[in-house]
């Protein structure tokens, strides 16, 4: 039973992020034993891989990491035409640019690298980055 | 909960203030770069930086694991960009694991079988090669140098106005013992005909455009009559190891001084030219206004003025590695301000430090000389005499009697930035 409430005090001491100590218990202290959730999130170390004789020197897949596009209408149609060639952290690594850039870089997308974006969903490309990776526009 | 928000807002206000002022003022003085690490671990930083200047020491993507790496930032993940954090350029040789990552293409390498690749010497040669890892490790002379690889773009974030491109902070630059075989010696096994002109490099990186197509094939010349021809070399170790799969396995170029975008990785293809390369990626990126510096404006871009010329050897820097600006300093303590320096256009010979932004400069120690290719770590003893504020900075300088400007560039692409670097750090009573 004892052992259930210090437990239990525990868990409220880390839930009210309350110091266990008062500040004037050692000398010049302000503040310890604080901590809060990590809402960074901590990141898993890989396994080893398998090796073996065979002349190959290999990795694992390389992973994505591609966060959501904003939602919104043509987002759709950069998901299907931008990801043939690139993913779309392309897009959101971006810092806001201009209207008139976003319409240059689709169109150096398409005459330069060769994007066969049909003109409709260009158009749509371009007001869909426009609407929502501009100076003005951007949010997230 | 209180002091939280506070922080917040005091953030906001500083960014809006010091980079939105600064802009309208068209001063784009960016007083200082905030740290990697940070006192707080909970807050995060914001997915994006723009359209003022990157405040922060690196890019601001989130800490991503990929093979044969340590944590590194994101950029983006396919094709693959990551940045090496700061903290890693304490030494003057980066760890393998820590380097940063830069791919032009999807279609990179997974696996590769050493029982069947090549490394194909060609072209305008009297006798083309085939040759084996084995076959490069044995037949010919090994050689090492040190020397950075840096990409192009680095610090790209800092343009004003920004540009689009990958946007990296200070952190796609790395230093590796590089160990493989003289360009040169392949060359002349080959035999290399009069009347070439220029080597072309291709490695086993691939996009998914139509074949010949700009997005398929990354290629990249050197002129056979530049004289890093003689220094290049084809390296199969990297800090005494196998190359890691995401920075060229099996071997890579390394053309040292050089801007990363000639360093060819999973080189597999070396074809002498009689005629110039003149493709795109020669010719239409990676190219930098022929101008002082490489230096230009949007107008002048817009007006057509700007003749833009293949970008080449990396101009002089220096970095502020510690203190970070993370946690504050007591008065009088004696610190040691710790960083790196490099140059692609002869040795660092000198690097100042100063405590007051600039005004007054004491030279820096210099560590050990790896050659002049390579990092050189630099360190100052620090003892502030008051409290507050203040803005240390870093400026090198090369043989050549280049020193670091303390003005920034501009160009379309976002290539060579080499401007004074800065740190603030608080410092506060000791007693």
């Amino acid at each position: 039973m004892k052992k259930i409430i210090y437990i239990l005090i525990g868990l409220l001491v880390i839930a009210l992020n309350k110091p266990l100590l008062a500040k004037t218990d050692l000398p010049g202290l302000v503040r310890s034993g604080q901590y809060s959730k990590g809402t960074l999130l901590s990141i898993s170390q890989p396994d080893a891989i398998k090796q073996s004789l065979d002349a190959v020197y290999s990795v694992g897949t390389y992973p994505l990491y591609t966060p959501e596009l904003v939602p919104g209408e043509g987002r759709d149609i950069i998901q299907g035409y931008c990801n043939l060639c690139h993913s779309v952290t392309y897009i959101t690594m971006q810092p806001p640019l201009p209207a008139a850039t976003w319409e240059d870089e689709v169109y150096k997308m398409i005459n330069t690298y060769g994007a066969l974006i049909p003109e409709d969903e260009t158009r749509q490309v371009i007001a869909y980055l426009q609407a929502h990776y501009t100076p003005e526009t951007r949010r997230q | 909960m209180q002091e939280k928000e506070s922080g917040e807002m005091s953030r906001r206000f500083l960014l809006k203030t010091l980079g939105g002022g600064a802009a309208l003022l068209g001063l784009i003085k960016l007083p200082s770069a905030l740290a990697q690490v940070s006192g707080q671990a909970i807050q995060q930083m914001p997915s994006f930086t723009g359209p003022d200047a990157n405040p922060y020491w690196g890019a601001v993507g989130t800490f991503v694991i990929y093979p044969q790496k340590l944590p590194l930032i994101q950029l983006t993940d396919r094709p693959v960009q990551l940045e090496t954090p700061r903290h890693y350029f304490l030494t003057p040789f980066t760890p393998n694991a820590a380097f940063y990552v830069r791919w032009h293409l999807e279609g990179i390498p997974n696996a590769v079988n050493l029982s069947e690749w090549r490394l194909f010497v060609e072209g305008h040669v009297e006798k083309a090669l085939a040759l084996t890892m084995s076959d490069l490790m044995k037949r010919f002379k090994s050689i090492s140098i040190a020397a950075v690889n840096q990409c192009s773009g680095n610090s790209r974030s800092r343009f004003q106005p920004r540009v689009p491109g990958a946007q990296w902070g200070n952190g796609a630059m790395g230093n590796a013992l590089f160990t493989g075989v003289r360009l040169k010696d392949l060359l002349d096994a080959a035999g290399v005909k009069t009347g070439s002109l220029q080597v072309q490099f291709e490695g086993l990186e691939k996009g998914r455009g139509l074949k010949d197509s700009v997005s398929y094939r990354y290629l990249k010349s050197l002129n056979l009559n530049d004289p890093v021809i003689n220094e290049t070399i084809v390296a199969y170790e990297m800090n005494g190891e196998p190359l890691p799969m995401l920075n060229g396995f099996p071997v890579r170029l390394v053309v040292p001084g050089k801007f990363s975008t000639y360093w060819t990785k999973s080189l597999t293809w070396i074809r002498v030219l009689t005629e110039p390369d003149t493709n795109f990626w020669m010719t239409k990126t990676y190219c930098v206004p022929d101008t002082s510096r490489g230096n230009t404006t949007p107008k002048d871009v817009k007006d057509g003025w700007v003749k833009l010329i293949p970008v080449g050897t990396m101009p002089v820097r220096s970095f502020i590695i510690t203190p970070d600006g993370s946690g504050k300093i007591p008065v009088e303590m004696s610190v040691t301000v710790r960083g790196i320096t490099f140059s692609g256009d002869g040795r660092v010979v000198k690097v100042e430090f100063s405590e007051d932004d600039g005004t007054t400069w004491i030279n820096a120690r210099l560590g050990e000389d790896y050659g002049r290719y390579s990092f050189r770590t630099w360190e100052a003893t620090w003892i502030p005499k008051r409290t507050g504020s203040y803005i240390l900075a870093v400026r090198a300088t090369d043989e050549k009697g280049n020193t670091q400007p303390d003005e920034g560039v501009w160009n379309p692409k976002g290539y060579l930035w080499n401007k004074i670097e800065r740190q603030e750090v608080m410092v506060d009573v000791a007693q």
